[in-house]
Protein backbone atom coordinates (compact mmCIF):
# COMPACT_ATOMS: atom_id res chain seq x y z
CA UNK A 1 0.00 0.00 0.00
CA UNK A 2 2.77 2.39 1.03
CA UNK A 3 4.82 1.65 -2.09
CA UNK A 4 1.78 2.29 -4.29
CA UNK A 5 1.19 5.58 -2.51
CA UNK A 6 4.85 6.46 -3.02
CA UNK A 7 4.64 5.63 -6.73
CA UNK A 8 1.56 7.79 -7.08
CA UNK A 9 3.28 10.69 -5.35
CA UNK A 10 6.32 10.26 -7.59
CA UNK A 11 4.13 10.18 -10.72
CA UNK A 12 2.26 13.26 -9.60
CA UNK A 13 5.52 15.10 -8.95
CA UNK A 14 6.81 14.13 -12.36
CA UNK A 15 3.63 15.34 -14.03
CA UNK A 16 3.88 18.65 -12.19
CA UNK A 17 7.49 19.03 -13.25
CA UNK A 18 6.71 18.31 -16.89
CA UNK A 19 3.84 20.83 -16.83
CA UNK A 20 6.17 23.46 -15.37
CA UNK A 21 8.79 22.68 -18.00
CA UNK A 22 6.18 23.02 -20.72
CA UNK A 23 4.99 26.35 -19.32
CA UNK A 24 8.54 27.60 -19.10
CA UNK A 25 9.18 26.41 -22.62
CA UNK A 26 6.08 28.22 -23.86
CA UNK A 27 6.87 31.49 -22.08
CA UNK A 28 8.18 34.44 -24.02
CA UNK A 29 11.86 35.22 -23.48
CA UNK A 30 13.42 38.54 -24.44
CA UNK A 31 17.17 39.05 -24.77
CA UNK A 32 18.83 42.36 -25.62
CA UNK A 33 22.50 43.12 -25.98
CA UNK A 34 24.88 45.42 -27.83
CA UNK A 35 28.28 44.91 -29.41
CA UNK A 36 30.72 47.78 -29.73
CA UNK A 37 33.58 47.56 -32.20
CA UNK A 38 35.49 50.09 -34.30
CA UNK A 39 33.07 52.91 -35.01
CA UNK A 40 30.03 50.70 -35.16
CA UNK A 41 27.56 49.74 -32.49
CA UNK A 42 25.38 46.73 -33.21
CA UNK A 43 22.25 46.26 -31.16
CA UNK A 44 20.48 42.92 -30.97
CA UNK A 45 17.04 42.08 -29.71
CA UNK A 46 15.84 38.48 -29.62
CA UNK A 47 12.27 37.57 -28.71
CA UNK A 48 11.77 33.85 -28.39
CA UNK A 49 8.25 32.58 -28.81
CA UNK A 50 7.39 28.94 -28.42
CA UNK A 51 7.43 28.16 -32.14
CA UNK A 52 9.18 31.16 -33.65
CA UNK A 53 11.94 33.65 -33.05
CA UNK A 54 11.86 37.35 -33.76
CA UNK A 55 15.18 39.16 -33.97
CA UNK A 56 16.11 42.78 -34.61
CA UNK A 57 19.56 44.00 -35.58
CA UNK A 58 20.24 47.71 -35.23
CA UNK A 59 23.33 49.39 -36.63
CA UNK A 60 24.18 52.61 -34.78
CA UNK A 61 20.51 53.48 -34.44
CA UNK A 62 17.19 52.22 -33.19
CA UNK A 63 15.45 52.43 -36.53
CA UNK A 64 13.33 49.39 -37.25
CA UNK A 65 14.71 48.78 -40.72
CA UNK A 66 13.38 46.16 -43.11
CA UNK A 67 11.45 43.09 -42.07
CA UNK A 68 11.97 39.57 -43.38
CA UNK A 69 10.48 36.16 -42.65
CA UNK A 70 12.30 32.87 -43.22
CA UNK A 71 11.51 29.27 -42.44
CA UNK A 72 12.65 25.77 -43.33
CA UNK A 73 10.71 24.23 -46.19
CA UNK A 74 9.84 20.57 -46.00
CA UNK A 75 10.34 17.96 -47.39
CA UNK A 76 13.38 19.31 -49.22
CA UNK A 77 16.20 20.89 -47.26
CA UNK A 78 15.47 24.36 -48.52
CA UNK A 79 14.84 27.66 -46.84
CA UNK A 80 12.01 29.93 -47.87
CA UNK A 81 12.58 33.61 -47.25
CA UNK A 82 10.66 36.74 -48.12
CA UNK A 83 10.81 40.43 -47.38
CA UNK A 84 7.73 41.78 -45.63
CA UNK A 85 8.51 45.46 -45.16
CA UNK A 86 11.05 47.27 -47.30
CA UNK A 87 13.99 45.37 -48.73
CA UNK A 88 13.17 45.67 -52.42
CA UNK A 89 16.65 45.90 -53.87
CA UNK A 90 18.49 45.78 -50.58
CA UNK A 91 19.00 42.15 -49.59
CA UNK A 92 21.16 42.65 -46.52
CA UNK A 93 18.74 41.21 -44.02
CA UNK A 94 17.39 38.70 -46.49
CA UNK A 95 20.72 36.88 -46.63
CA UNK A 96 21.11 36.96 -42.86
CA UNK A 97 17.64 35.54 -42.29
CA UNK A 98 18.17 32.80 -44.83
CA UNK A 99 21.50 31.70 -43.39
CA UNK A 100 20.20 31.80 -39.83
CA UNK A 101 17.43 29.40 -40.73
CA UNK A 102 19.83 27.23 -42.71
CA UNK A 103 22.15 26.86 -39.76
CA UNK A 104 19.67 26.72 -36.91
CA UNK A 105 16.52 25.19 -38.34
CA UNK A 106 14.44 27.88 -36.64
CA UNK A 107 11.42 29.75 -37.93
CA UNK A 108 12.67 33.36 -37.91
CA UNK A 109 11.27 36.84 -38.42
CA UNK A 110 14.14 39.31 -38.73
CA UNK A 111 14.18 43.10 -38.71
CA UNK A 112 17.44 44.71 -39.73
CA UNK A 113 18.65 48.24 -40.45
CA UNK A 114 22.21 47.40 -41.50
CA UNK A 115 23.07 49.63 -44.47
CA UNK A 116 23.42 47.97 -47.82
CA UNK A 117 26.78 47.23 -49.37
CA UNK A 118 28.32 46.46 -45.96
CA UNK A 119 29.30 42.80 -46.24
CA UNK A 120 31.74 42.88 -43.32
CA UNK A 121 29.16 44.43 -41.04
CA UNK A 122 26.56 41.99 -42.21
CA UNK A 123 28.86 39.04 -41.52
CA UNK A 124 29.76 40.36 -38.08
CA UNK A 125 26.14 40.88 -37.11
CA UNK A 126 25.14 37.47 -38.38
CA UNK A 127 27.97 35.82 -36.48
CA UNK A 128 27.10 37.57 -33.22
CA UNK A 129 23.45 36.73 -33.54
CA UNK A 130 24.20 33.12 -34.35
CA UNK A 131 26.51 32.80 -31.36
CA UNK A 132 23.84 34.22 -29.09
CA UNK A 133 21.12 31.94 -30.42
CA UNK A 134 23.38 28.94 -29.81
CA UNK A 135 24.40 30.09 -26.34
CA UNK A 136 20.77 30.61 -25.37
CA UNK A 137 19.96 27.10 -26.54
CA UNK A 138 17.38 28.21 -29.08
CA UNK A 139 18.74 26.30 -32.06
CA UNK A 140 17.13 23.20 -33.42
CA UNK A 141 18.59 20.29 -35.35
CA UNK A 142 20.19 21.58 -38.51
CA UNK A 143 18.23 20.87 -41.67
CA UNK B 1 1.54 41.02 -15.15
CA UNK B 2 3.73 43.51 -16.97
CA UNK B 3 7.39 44.28 -16.81
CA UNK B 4 9.91 46.52 -18.47
CA UNK B 5 12.61 44.26 -19.79
CA UNK B 6 15.08 46.58 -21.46
CA UNK B 7 18.44 47.74 -20.17
CA UNK B 8 18.31 51.54 -19.70
CA UNK B 9 21.26 51.83 -22.09
CA UNK B 10 19.63 49.73 -24.79
CA UNK B 11 18.07 52.01 -27.41
CA UNK B 12 14.84 50.03 -27.73
CA UNK B 13 12.34 50.28 -24.88
CA UNK B 14 10.14 47.29 -24.40
CA UNK B 15 7.36 46.08 -22.17
CA UNK B 16 6.14 42.54 -21.78
CA UNK B 17 2.88 41.49 -20.27
CA UNK B 18 0.95 38.29 -19.88
CA UNK B 19 -2.78 38.34 -19.32
CA UNK B 20 -5.91 36.35 -19.84
CA UNK B 21 -8.16 37.54 -22.67
CA UNK B 22 -11.43 35.72 -23.17
CA UNK B 23 -10.01 32.66 -21.41
CA UNK B 24 -6.81 32.48 -23.49
CA UNK B 25 -3.36 33.12 -22.08
CA UNK B 26 -2.02 36.05 -24.09
CA UNK B 27 1.53 37.32 -24.25
CA UNK B 28 2.02 40.91 -25.40
CA UNK B 29 5.41 42.41 -26.11
CA UNK B 30 5.63 46.11 -27.03
CA UNK B 31 8.90 47.44 -28.42
CA UNK B 32 9.52 51.10 -29.18
CA UNK B 33 12.02 51.74 -31.96
CA UNK B 34 13.06 55.11 -33.30
CA UNK B 35 10.50 55.08 -36.10
CA UNK B 36 8.20 52.16 -35.31
CA UNK B 37 6.28 50.47 -32.60
CA UNK B 38 6.34 46.69 -32.71
CA UNK B 39 3.47 44.99 -30.90
CA UNK B 40 3.56 41.20 -30.71
CA UNK B 41 0.39 39.59 -29.41
CA UNK B 42 0.45 35.82 -29.25
CA UNK B 43 -1.75 33.07 -27.91
CA UNK B 44 -0.32 30.35 -30.15
CA UNK B 45 3.42 30.68 -29.64
CA UNK B 46 4.13 32.39 -32.94
CA UNK B 47 3.69 35.83 -34.45
CA UNK B 48 0.80 34.80 -36.66
CA UNK B 49 -0.54 37.51 -38.94
CA UNK B 50 1.66 40.60 -39.29
CA UNK B 51 0.20 43.99 -40.18
CA UNK B 52 1.90 47.27 -41.03
CA UNK B 53 0.04 50.47 -40.24
CA UNK B 54 1.13 54.06 -40.76
CA UNK B 55 -0.26 57.54 -41.09
CA UNK B 56 -0.10 58.91 -44.58
CA UNK B 57 1.61 62.25 -44.91
CA UNK B 58 -0.72 64.77 -46.48
CA UNK B 59 -2.04 68.30 -46.40
CA UNK B 60 -5.52 67.34 -45.31
CA UNK B 61 -6.57 68.10 -41.75
CA UNK B 62 -8.14 64.69 -41.38
CA UNK B 63 -5.42 62.06 -41.33
CA UNK B 64 -5.35 59.06 -43.62
CA UNK B 65 -4.07 55.74 -42.36
CA UNK B 66 -2.70 52.89 -44.38
CA UNK B 67 -3.12 49.43 -42.90
CA UNK B 68 -1.80 46.43 -44.78
CA UNK B 69 -1.41 42.74 -43.99
CA UNK B 70 2.17 41.85 -44.86
CA UNK B 71 2.10 38.24 -43.67
CA UNK B 72 -0.65 35.77 -42.87
CA UNK B 73 -4.43 36.07 -42.97
CA UNK B 74 -5.71 38.64 -45.42
CA UNK B 75 -9.38 37.78 -45.05
CA UNK B 76 -9.86 38.82 -41.43
CA UNK B 77 -11.03 42.45 -41.42
CA UNK B 78 -11.10 42.60 -37.62
CA UNK B 79 -7.33 42.23 -37.52
CA UNK B 80 -6.94 45.27 -39.75
CA UNK B 81 -9.47 47.11 -37.60
CA UNK B 82 -7.35 46.35 -34.56
CA UNK B 83 -4.27 47.80 -36.24
CA UNK B 84 -6.27 50.82 -37.38
CA UNK B 85 -7.42 51.51 -33.84
CA UNK B 86 -3.90 51.33 -32.51
CA UNK B 87 -2.30 53.52 -35.19
CA UNK B 88 -5.01 56.09 -34.64
CA UNK B 89 -4.20 56.15 -30.96
CA UNK B 90 -0.50 56.52 -31.70
CA UNK B 91 -1.24 59.45 -33.99
CA UNK B 92 -3.47 61.05 -31.33
CA UNK B 93 -0.70 60.87 -28.75
CA UNK B 94 1.90 62.34 -31.08
CA UNK B 95 -0.26 65.09 -32.51
CA UNK B 96 -2.13 66.31 -29.48
CA UNK B 97 -0.24 65.28 -26.40
CA UNK B 98 3.49 65.41 -27.13
CA UNK B 99 4.03 68.61 -29.18
CA UNK B 100 5.00 70.94 -26.35
CA UNK B 101 7.63 73.64 -26.17
CA UNK B 102 11.07 72.25 -25.41
CA UNK B 103 11.51 74.54 -22.44
CA UNK B 104 8.39 73.11 -20.85
CA UNK B 105 9.74 69.60 -21.32
CA UNK B 106 12.29 70.14 -18.58
CA UNK B 107 9.64 71.09 -16.05
CA UNK B 108 7.26 68.35 -17.03
CA UNK B 109 9.80 65.58 -17.62
CA UNK B 110 9.79 64.33 -14.05
CA UNK B 111 6.04 64.14 -14.05
CA UNK B 112 5.99 62.32 -17.39
CA UNK B 113 8.59 59.84 -16.25
CA UNK B 114 6.66 59.09 -13.10
CA UNK B 115 3.53 58.39 -15.10
CA UNK B 116 5.12 56.82 -18.16
CA UNK B 117 8.54 55.22 -17.57
CA UNK B 118 8.96 54.71 -21.31
CA UNK B 119 9.37 58.45 -22.00
CA UNK B 120 12.72 59.78 -23.01
CA UNK B 121 13.40 63.52 -23.04
CA UNK B 122 15.22 63.60 -26.36
CA UNK B 123 12.61 61.37 -27.90
CA UNK B 124 9.82 63.76 -26.96
CA UNK B 125 11.50 66.79 -28.49
CA UNK B 126 12.69 65.11 -31.66
CA UNK B 127 9.44 63.39 -32.47
CA UNK B 128 6.83 66.01 -31.63
CA UNK B 129 4.39 66.39 -34.46
CA UNK B 130 5.33 63.20 -36.25
CA UNK B 131 4.09 59.73 -35.49
CA UNK B 132 5.61 56.33 -35.63
CA UNK B 133 4.43 53.51 -37.78
CA UNK B 134 3.13 50.32 -36.25
CA UNK B 135 4.05 46.71 -36.90
CA UNK B 136 1.42 44.55 -35.26
CA UNK B 137 1.57 40.78 -35.08
CA UNK B 138 -1.50 38.85 -33.97
CA UNK B 139 -1.15 35.15 -33.31
CA UNK B 140 -4.59 34.45 -31.88
CA UNK B 141 -6.75 31.42 -31.14
CA UNK B 142 -9.87 33.38 -31.96
CA UNK B 143 -10.52 36.58 -33.80
CA UNK B 144 -13.66 37.57 -31.96
CA UNK B 145 -14.53 41.18 -31.26
CA UNK B 146 -14.14 40.61 -27.53
CA UNK B 147 -10.60 39.30 -27.91
CA UNK B 148 -9.51 42.15 -30.16
CA UNK B 149 -11.09 44.75 -27.90
CA UNK B 150 -9.22 43.26 -24.97
CA UNK B 151 -5.97 43.39 -26.91
CA UNK B 152 -6.50 47.01 -27.97
CA UNK B 153 -7.26 48.04 -24.39
CA UNK B 154 -4.23 46.27 -22.99
CA UNK B 155 -1.87 47.70 -25.61
CA UNK B 156 -3.19 51.27 -25.35
CA UNK B 157 -2.75 51.13 -21.62
CA UNK B 158 0.88 50.07 -21.94
CA UNK B 159 2.09 51.69 -25.11
CA UNK B 160 2.55 55.09 -23.49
Amino acid sequence: MNSNGGVEIANQSMNELSIKEQEADESVQVTCFSEFSDDVTLHFQIIRLHKQIYAWIGCNSAKFGHLYAAAPTRPSNNVSVTSLIGGDSDNTGLGIARRLVLKTGLNIVLACNIPKNSPMLEAKAEKKLMEKLISLGYTMQKI
Amino acid sequence: MAMETSDPLFPVRQTSLCLDIQGNKTDIIISSYEDHFLVIVTQIGSMGTILHARKEEGVSIDPTFNVAVVFGKRDEPMLAACARKLIEHIRYIFQFILPIDASLCICLLNCYQLLHPCYDFCYICSNSGSSKALVLSLGLRDHSVGTLKGIVSAVIEKIF
